[in-house]
């Protein structure tokens, strides 16, 4: 398929199958060999480039995406004479070694200056956690982040050319597949009326492309459905928040209104892998893949979210505690699309928790992950309890056991270890964790019941 | 020549390969394209040890697109030529790790490589796998001879008997760790260009030039002459560029010379943690004899370190493994056995540390463990056992030069407020999280064990370039480590002149001598000091020259403030007087050879004797914090102090420790290769987990001085030294803040609660 992007204030227009990934285009298509490949599934951070100034893992991004984006390279930052500032300060503090992380490294670092330009160490440690380094113990880049920021800041990116059109493209390239980016959502619907089994929907692409990495996807179509404006963005109404399918976590992590009624949420969103993960990895993307391991389900099992799904024929809500059909299956049907996720205004004083434990602590996915939320009133007596787990069973849980047995009970006074030892105890027993590359069965019981435990005690405790 | 001159020595220029890196401008393997290249693949196995039934070719392929290569079509013997010629090229009739290389192909592109390796199916009989140092040592398979045995050194002294006897108690541990790997975040690469003269030239991302350069005269039996080796920017190697590329270049030439094309391989990164090589596991069992008060009066320490398949570098591994194993103690009476047994997996090779770290943990752990039965604290404890100047090592070596294993101690602790930290598990008791603080001290050996440097003899010139620049030119590799900057540094300093002058080229096998490989903490110090011979011997020829030009006596020529004097009349600057030389002598080099420092001895037969020139010291101490409930870790501060002799350069000296601490505190909870039938688990950036940002402690580093005299300005080893402390440090202050003793790495959340629930605790 034809697309026509820019690079460092250049404009292109290339003929590349519709998965061709960015990072290949930039280093055999256009000999930009600054960006590297170190995994090529978004772990590493070596590919990331700014894509219309947000950070971007270049192994992710399917050339069907390009179409009118502006794109940022390690070449087009600075020159020797006159380098970005973030390069200079690389340079002075000696924050390079072996360099292969460094294009990478110094493009996380831009985004994160631009985002916020005078950065904490934690908010610097936070902006680069996407980006790893064998060689240097990061010391030396969290302070050459530090020096850039005090560095005089000089634009040393190229003016955009604003000319870029964003082409429309519903052809086949001659080596690729059918590729359709539609604007309407109509015809997205209708796309997917008539060929839905065969079209692979593409939103942000972290886990369709990983999975065609790994040889678990061979789409025969596809069809980007980012360009649907309707699908993205976040509304709060009276019945509570609607967040569009497209909407990236990034979003979700920094939205206010996320923040103030669905905190849970919004933490979840904060630990989706790291800075150019959250940049592109949707909602609705996240609850499709259907992983046990996805961050977003428990939270919103635990609000009592629904999601809407759509397709020409019209629309109907599923509430998110039964989407889940199977190891990786969900409810909907190949002719309907995800459109937005419902989240019920909470009642006041609603208490909500996630919990995350992870391989480590940034880019890592959940050995467990716990939501819970509840209304305590003054004397300490629960109501509205949900609670809901991720990686202890073949799908993300809620444990409604837990929260009937919670219902109504006092979370002060003398017997209530009792009472949260006991519900930590039917949490443990309403999972089914199994031992594998990640964790073990054991842990993650344990670590269940602690949680559980753990969010009683914190409400109790306030 | 004033060596004083250029002042440059403990001063921190900006290294001379920044720009190229900050700006992308740098050209790894994978960045190079050459005319006519094609792209390689490996046909691997599928399991981990088995017959070789059949290699089948689906039909529907057309393979006369592709070139393919089993090992019955090689152009020379089988065999990868390391320590032993035991790792074929190709598996021919036996696999022996999952991932074994049987079968390679070239192709013109990536989707017809792709095509062509799924059209060839392996037909493999699979048996028992033995993966297990206990089905090693029970000579289960065999794996490897007849025994399984890759390698059996031992050291004593004194009368282990008679120490024992003397003791108050005897303290027992086995200790164990894991494999590890590098994770370097540039895979392995090489290019193979075929050459007109039935030659050829391979390009690649590598530590040991001249190791490839054996490998391949060996392989493709062609004679030294008609191989090159170049190697090109090197993402990270810490090891894993030492051994393996002698395997990949094999596998790339082969394919060029058959295809008659260049030929590209550059492993996934799954590819690579599947057949690359990794840190040696290791089971560590130590027998103590000690005094009431924690002295130590006799050690019994058995070392068994997983080799994996083939030999690779296990022998001498093993070898700096039993001579670190000892820790920086005084054991009067001390037993050391060390075994590398081969198992079904692939071949474990050098890893930053190369056994030292291994053993490391192992002593100190069970130094803590001593501190607890006597009932002092860790410091105390190794206070009374310290090795002091001029104490004697297990391998029956006096340490002549200062010992600085106190001072490193010392500083460490007061650096950290350790004393004031310890034992202050809990803020609150509501609070979520634990802390402790845990210290470690260690010694690496610089440089080749035992007589190594004397077999090897490197050789190092500099040259005067027609550009009036000085070219260092060795064997030895930047990759990462800071290698070209500190040579540069070196040689600027011995010639007086300033930085700018001095370069040192990317090494090309038709260029530059044989200076022995690019590890062993050996750069800086061993070659360093030969780059600073052959400076010598090229300021002795220009001065020769200078003299006989002007008619002056030699003793009369000097240089000073930048240009050559005879008495009071100047000659010119080194620039001018270098570009006489050129024109009127011709080239301008100067060349020196290893030399040995006198009153050094090593009895190789009875490992006994000076087994390294010199001793780098190190001391840790970690703060953890440690979540109650989900046991989760988190080093929240690390301090390292280490003595290096003189840092050349401080910025970039800090910057090897720090990294090396992070990748030391890797291991130790993080890092964890689990395997299913020999297949590992972990082999993606997914699942094998290694630090982020946001998982690195702070670091306060401090570098202490004790200048070497045998060394360029002072300098010692350091490249390896921060591997050694980090893992056993940060088990000691997780056991501060846990109760939880843990004798293995990785300490993961799963093994604490293992651990806990095995003590008895809730
Ligand atoms: C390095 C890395 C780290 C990660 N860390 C985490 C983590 O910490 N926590 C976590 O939960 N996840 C994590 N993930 C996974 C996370 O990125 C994805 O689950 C993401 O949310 C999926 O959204 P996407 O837009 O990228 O989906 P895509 O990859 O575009 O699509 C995923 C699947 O959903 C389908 N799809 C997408 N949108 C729709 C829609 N609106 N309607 C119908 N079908 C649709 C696609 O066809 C595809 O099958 C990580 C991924 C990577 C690569
Ligand atoms: S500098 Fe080598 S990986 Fe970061």
């Amino acid at each position: 398929m034809k697309v026509s992007f820019e690079v460092n204030g250049e404009g292109h227009v290339l003929d590349v199958p519709p998965l061709r990934r960015l990072l290949d285009i930039l280093r055999e298509d256009l000999g930009l060999t600054g960006t590297k490949e170190g995994c090529g599934e978004g772990e590493c951070g070596a590919c990331a480039v700014l894509m219309d100034d947000a950070l971007v893992d270049a192994c992710l991004v399917p050339a069907v995406q390009l179409a009118g984006r502006r794109i940022v390279t390690i070449e087009g930052l600075g020159s020797r004479e006159r380098p970005d500032p973030v390069q200079q300060a690389f340079l002075e503090e000696g924050a390079a070694q072996c360099g292969f992380c460094i294009p990478g490294m110094v493009m996380a670092s831009r985004a994160l200056l631009n985002r916020c330009p005078q950065p904490s160490r934690e908010e610097i440690r936070t902006g680069l956690a996407g980006n790893l380094c064998r060689c240097t113990g990061y010391e030396r880049i969290i302070r050459a982040v530090q020096r850039a920021a005090s560095l005089p800041a000089e634009s040393g990116q190229p003016a955009s050319v604003e000319t870029v059109p964003a082409s429309r493209t519903v052809t086949a390239s001659v080596d690729g597949i059918p590729a359709y980016a539609p604007d309407d959502l109509r015809e997205a619907l209708e796309i997917l009326q008539t060929q839905g089994e065969r079209i692979t929907i593409i939103a942000g692409a972290t886990d369709l492309l990983t999975d065609v990495k790994l040889g678990n996807r061979r789409p025969a179509a596809v069809m980007d459905i980012t360009r649907l404006a309707c699908l993205r963005g976040i509304a709060l109404t009276e019945q509570g928040l609607e967040i569009g399918a497209t909407t990236e976590f990034a979003q979700v992590a920094r939205d206010a209104r996320v923040r103030r009624h669905a905190p849970a949420l919004a933490d979840a969103a904060a630990t989706v892998g790291a800075a150019a993960i959250q940049n592109r990895a949707t909602l609705g993307g996240n609850l499709m893949t259907a992983s046990p391991a996805a961050d977003a389900p428990p939270v919103l099992m635990a609000l009592g979210a629904t999601v809407t799904l759509t397709s020409a024929k019209g629309t109907r809500e599923v509430p998110v505690d039964s989407f889940f059909v199977g190891y990786r299956r969900c409810a909907c049907r190949p002719e309907e699309l995800l459109s937005r996720v419902s989240i019920p205004l909470p009642p006041a004083g609603d208490r909500q928790c996630f919990y995350k434990v992870g391989t480590r602590l940034a880019q890592s996915i959940s050995k467990v992950c716990v939501a819970c939320r509840a209304q305590v009133d003054a004397g300490g007596v629960l109501s509205g309890v949900r609670v809901a787990a991720g990686s202890v069973a073949p799908t993300p849980v809620a444990l409604p056991e837990v929260a009937r047995y919670l219902e109504g009970r006092r979370v002060q006074g003398s017997d209530a270890p009792e009472v949260m030892a006991a519900a930590g105890n039917i949490a443990a027993r309403e999972i089914a964790p199994i031992d594998d590359v990640r964790s073990s069965a054991a842990y993650r019981s344990a670590v269940t019941r602690s949680l559980v435990v753990r969010f009683l005690q914190e409400i109790a405790r306030s | 020549m004033n060596r004083a001159a250029g002042g440059l020595i403990g001063t921190s220029p900006v290294r001379l390969d920044g720009w190229e890196k900050i700006s992308g401008e740098a050209r790894y393997v994978d960045d190079l394209s050459i005319p006519g290249m094609w792209v390689g693949g490996t046909v691997r196995s599928p399991v981990a040890s088995g017959k070789i039934v059949a290699l089948r070719r689906d039909p529907s392929f057309d393979f006369s697109r592709v070139v393919v290569v089993t090992a019955r079509e090689l152009p020379g013997p089988n065999v990868v030529a390391m320590i032993r010629e035991d790792h074929p090229v190709l598996a021919a009739d036996r696999v022996r790790f999952v991932a074994e290389p049987i079968a390679l192909v070239a192709a013109p592109d990536k989707p017809t490589l792709a095509a062509a390796l799924t059209a060839i199916e392996v037909d493999i009989q699979p048996d028992e796998p033995v993966l297990t140092i206990e089905d090693a040592l029970a000579g289960k398979g065999p794996v490897w001879g007849d025994d399984n045995i890759l390698a059996e050194y031992g050291i004593a002294s004194g009368d282990l008997e008679a120490g024992f006897a003397e003791a108050d108690l005897i303290v027992e541990g086995t200790y164990r760790t894991g494999h590890q790997e590098h994770l370097y975040l540039e895979t392995n690469g090489m290019i193979a260009v075929p050459r007109g003269d039935g030659g050829v030239e391979v390009i690649g991302s590598l530590q040991c030039p001249y190791y490839v350069l054996n490998a391949l005269t060996r392989a493709l039996s062609l004679p030294p002459e008609k191989v090159i080796v170049r190697q090109v920017a090197t993402g990270g190697a810490f090891g894993g560029k030492e051994d393996f590329p002698s395997v990949l270049a094999a596998h790339a030439a082969t394919l060029a010379l058959r295809a008659r094309h260049p030929v590209k391989i550059v492993y996934e990164r799954t590819e690579d943690i599947r057949a690359t090589t990794k840190r040696h596991p290791s089971r560590v069992s130590v027998r103590t004899g000690v005094k009431r008060d924690g002295t130590l009066v006799a050690a019994d320490i058995d070392v068994v370190l997983d080799g994996g398949a083939y030999t690779t570098l296990s022998p001498v591994v093993l070898s700096r493994a039993i001579l670190h194993a000892g820790g920086p103690y005084r054991i009067p009476n001390v037993a050391i056995r060390g075994r590398a047994v081969a198992t079904h997996t692939a071949p474990n090779g050098a890893f930053r540390g190369f056994g030292a770290p291994q053993t490391l943990f192992a002593i100190e752990r069970h130094m803590d463990r001593i501190a607890s039965r006597v009932g002092v604290d860790p410091v105390t404890v190794r206070r009374r056992n310290l090795l002091t100047t001029g104490d004697q090592l297990p391998c029956g070596q006096i340490l002549h030069e200062p010992v600085a294993a106190g001072l490193v101690l010392d500083r460490a602790l007061a650096l950290s407020d350790y004393k004031g930290k310890r034992g202050k598990r809990s803020p609150s008791a509501n609070a979520r999280t634990l802390s402790g603080i845990g210290l470690s001290v260690y010694y690496h050996g610089g440089g080749f064990t035992g007589g190594g440097e004397e077999r090897i003899r490197g050789k190092a010139s500099v040259r005067f370039s027609r550009e009036g620049r000085i070219e260092i030119l060795v064997s030895n590799v930047e990759m990462g480590q800071g290698a070209t900057t500190v040579l540069c540094m070196i040689a600027a300093q011995a010639l007086g002149l300033p930085l700018e002058m001095v370069t040192h080229p990317y090494p090309d096998t038709s260029q530059v001598p044989d200076t022995g490989p690019t590890v062993a903490s050996r750069t800086t110090m061993i070659v360093g000091k030969i780059v600073v011979d052959a400076c010598d011997a090229l300021a002795a020829k220009l001065r020769a020259h200078l003299a006989r030009e002007h008619g002056a006596e030699e003793r009369a020529i000097r240089f000073a403030d930048g240009s050559w004097w005879a008495a009071d009349r100047q000659l010119g600057s080194f620039r001018e007087c270098g570009l006489r030389y050129l024109d009127a002598a011709g080239p301008l080099v100067g060349d020196a050879t290893y030399r040995h420092p006198e009153g050094l001895r090593w009895d190789e037969e009875n490992f006994r004797g000076d087994a390294y020139k010199s001793y780098s010291w190190g001391a840790d101490v970690v703060e953890v914090e440690v979540d109650r409930d989900t046991l989760e870790i988190r080093p929240l501060r690390a301090t390292v102090v280490v003595e290096i002799g003189r840092a050349i350069n401080p910025v970039l000296a800090v910057g090897q420790v720090e990294g090396g601490t992070l990748q030391a505190l890797g291991w130790g909870y993080l890092e964890e290769i689990k395997m299913d039938a020999g297949r590992y688990l972990n082999d993606r950036v997914t699942t094998y987990i290694i630090p982020t940002t946001l998982d690195a402690p702070a670091m306060q580093v401090e570098l202490a001085e004790f200048p070497y005299e045998r060394g360029p300005f002072g300098a010692k080893g350091l490249g390896e030294l921060p591997m050694d402390g980090g893992a056993p440090a940060l088990a000691a202050a997780i056991e501060d803040a846990t109760q939880i003793f843990a004798a293995g790495i990785p300490i993961t959340p799963e093994r604490l609660l293992r651990l806990r629930i095995e003590e008895g605790g809730s």
